[in-house]
């Protein structure tokens, strides 16, 4: 211990910050916690996602069965069904039965969707009503059909005229036809990103508590500023939190583009991107108030108590996002994509759905950050306050009072 | 040198320190004594930035102590606080690296740091492992690996066995002596502080009772003590010389108290007339005799 170190004469402690991120980021990442959350996340979306890849999405099919007494009338019908059904991009396979005992018995069976008998469209105990509406389609037609022909018109007319469009339907507004599919995207994003902020700022307040109940917080304190632990805490923490929602973010994308389960990844990765935004800035503005929450408390069994405001708040933000899924342009959904305390759950999800207007954005985005602003100063006070106070539950304004007087330390 | 002058600090109605001066200078190693609650954990973490005080200043080499020059110094807090499930490596290099040790350096300073303090081979052990000894002396590599510019350690030895003292002792004694940093700790060990230190600094209920070499602080005691034991003669023999009073009997002879106007030799004279005289001396008291008769005083 001889040779002594050579020692910048000044050393300031601005850079600590970063040493506590990468200490709290290496920590975390090696958390058996971080392994299964991650794990239990990709596993639901994974079941989503193939869901909607091979579940309800198929081009709807039928079996139906036809009998009757009139045999070119079942000629006539069967033309009829399997023209309609081919126009209505519906797959229908029509399967002439002798007896209607044996159509019904199929139809009980399972083997028949229905069976038309005459003009009877017999089902077990219910018929699809995409299959009523195409048979119904394809009678009409004959009937029509049969009628014009029999007063002698053109067969080659009649089908022109049959063939035409009813209407045409125009809309002023016309509804984003991919409003569905965006809406499902920004509700497991809004979820994600619900599950994030809370799950990471549980991490800071507990990561604080750590320090504070261990007691080494006195020893970092004497190396380093209250500020720069918490800063460095913070991003550390929040880092991670980033780098699982991304992960997470290109897992789902990825999976949804190989099996086709979205029609424009395109939008889901802007999506992404959007709430990714959202959430740091979020996640910076809560981050201080679950520090401030962890070091008010000496123990772990305390923190539940200490953190009720702040879950509530981010709570009923939540509830409010997914409420704006359904209305994004209802007063309570444009005032909580506005506001600081919701918008970083609420404004993602009127981005998605395209509700947002450019001002709307750019008035959430300087209020989340001047929030912020006026935020980290307020709780680092707080946070140096308490922190090293051991013992009962500190007061607000103990910690307030008695926090460390910033002149001479730089 | 570290200088304290004037502290003052309150929690609530409790006086915790009122009007703390002293210093410690290069190289010396400074004995903090008083019983518990005297205030001494109050001094050092002010010293150490990690309480503000009411009134009073804290100054290093001349100036106001800020968070760039603390960072320069080594801090065992009474609360014994590390990372109980990190490894004792790992976290020697982490704290080094907040200290402002260049990485570079960090490392190899932790790892001289633990093998002075004989816990090396444990190196790649979780803190919470440990026995609280060899954690007690991770937690003094803490306070050590950054090469501090002054130490201050509150309670370093409660808890270390014999060998452990040794040990902490002959780095204390390295630190002052070879790179000449100033040192001041707190115990309650007080063989062990007048072994050790160069001063003692006592505080009681807040305020510095006594400060200075433990030979000032004999010299400046008024009480005149001499031991003496008589063999064969009567225990009475100095109950009827004027300005001479017991003050304890013990086993190896009377501790008698001698007013400012009486002749030692006429003691002795008096002595001998009673019996043969195996022992006669002064008494020079013991730190802790001292300690006591200040703190009740």
């Amino acid at each position: 211990m001889n040779d002594r170190l050579a020692h910048d004469p000044r050393p300031t402690d601005r850079g600590a910050w970063r040493l506590v991120a990468m200490r709290d980021f290496r920590v975390r990442l090696r958390d058996k916690g971080f392994f299964i959350s991650t794990g239990i996340t990709l596993a639901v979306l994974t079941v989503f996602i193939l869901l909607r890849a091979f579940g309800d999405e198929v081009t709807p099919s039928f079996d139906l069965g036809i009998t009757g007494t009139d045999e070119v009338a079942i000629q006539r019908t069967t033309a009829g069904l399997d023209d309609v059904a081919e126009r209505e991009g519906v797959e229908l396979r029509v399967v002439v039965w002798d007896d209607v005992e044996e159509a019904e018995a199929a139809v009980r069976s399972g083997r028949l969707d229905a069976a038309l008998v005459d003009d009877e469209l017999v089902g077990d105990d219910a018929v699809p009503a995409t299959l009523t509406q195409l048979v119904r389609n394809a009678l009409i037609r004959v009937r029509i059909t049969a009628a014009l022909e029999a007063g002698g018109a053109d067969p080659s007319e009649i089908d022109a005229v049959l063939n035409r469009p009813a209407i045409e339907v125009r809309t002023l507004e016309p509804e984003d036809p991919d409003r569905e599919e965006n809406a499902g995207i920004a509700f497991i994003a809004v979820l994600l990103a619900y599950g994030q902020l809370f799950g990471y700022g549980v991490w800071v307040a507990t990561g604080v508590i750590e320090e504070k109940a261990s007691r080494v917080v006195e020893i970092l304190l004497s190396a380093i500023r209250p500020r720069q632990l918490l800063a460095g805490k913070i991003a550390g923490i929040g880092l991670l939190g980033i780098v699982q929602l991304a992960f997470i973010a290109a897992y789902a994308i990825g999976l949804s583009v190989v099996t086709g389960a979205l029609d424009i990844p395109g939008t889901a990765i802007g999506i992404a991107l959007v709430v990714l935004a959202w959430f740091v800035m979020g996640f910076a503005f809560y981050a201080g108030l679950f520090a401030v929450s962890g070091s008010l408390v000496s123990r772990m069994e305390e923190l539940q108590n200490a953190m009720v405001p702040i879950n509530l708040i981010i709570f009923i933000s939540f509830f409010i996002s997914i409420g704006a899924l359904e209305s994004p342009d209802s007063p309570l959904s444009v005032v909580a994509s506005i506001l600081p305390f919701s918008s970083a759950l609420a404004m993602p999800v009127r981005i998605a759905l395209g509700s947002a207007t450019l001002q709307q954005i750019a008035l959430s985005i300087s209020l989340l950050v001047a929030g912020t602003a006026l935020l980290v100063p307020l709780s680092a006070r707080l946070y140096a306050g308490a922190v090293l106070k051991t013992g009962g539950r500190v007061k607000l304004r103990d910690a307030w009072r008695s926090a460390p007087a910033t002149n001479g330390q730089g | 040198m570290l200088e304290l002058t004037g502290l003052r600090r309150t929690f609530g109605d409790l006086v915790a320190l009122d009007d703390v001066s002293f210093t410690v200078p290069e190289g010396c190693i400074v004995g903090f004594v008083g019983p518990n609650g005297a205030g001494k954990t109050t001094a050092m973490r002010i010293a150490l930035g990690v309480l503000t005080p009411d009134a009073g200043a804290v100054r290093w080499r001349g100036e106001a102590v800020d968070a760039r020059v603390r960072r320069r110094f080594g801090y065992m807090p009474e609360e014994r606080g590390l990372y109980p499930k990190m490894r004792v490596l790992d976290q020697l290099v982490y704290l080094a690296r907040l200290h402002g040790v260049a990485k570079a350096d960090a490392r190899r300073r932790a790892e001289e740091t633990i093998e002075v303090l004989g816990v090396a081979e444990r190196a790649n052990d979780r803190v919470e492992a440990l026995s609280l000894g060899n954690q007690q002396r991770v937690q003094l590599a803490s306070a050590l690996v950054h090469e501090p510019d002054l130490l201050v350690l509150d309670e370093p030895f409660s808890g270390l066995d014999p060998v452990g003292v040794d040990v902490l002792s002959g780095v204390l004694r390295r630190q002052a002596a070879n790179h000449g940093v100033p040192v001041v700790f707190s115990s309650h060990q007080l063989e062990l502080v007048e072994r050790l230190c160069d001063s003692v600094v006592l505080i009681d209920r807040g305020r510095i009772v006594a400060q200075g070499t433990i030979g000032d602080l004999r010299a400046r005691r008024e009480r005149r003590l001499f031991l003496v034991q008589v063999r064969g003669g009567s225990d009475e023999w100095y109950g009827s010389i004027p300005g001479v009073g017991l003050v304890e009997v013990r086993t190896d002879g009377a501790v008698l108290e001698l007013a400012d106007d009486v002749d030692e030799q006429r003691v002795l004279d008096l002595a001998r007339a009673s019996g043969d005289v195996v022992r006669f001396g002064p008494v020079h008291p013991t730190l802790a005799e001292l300690f006591r008769e200040v703190v009740s005083a």
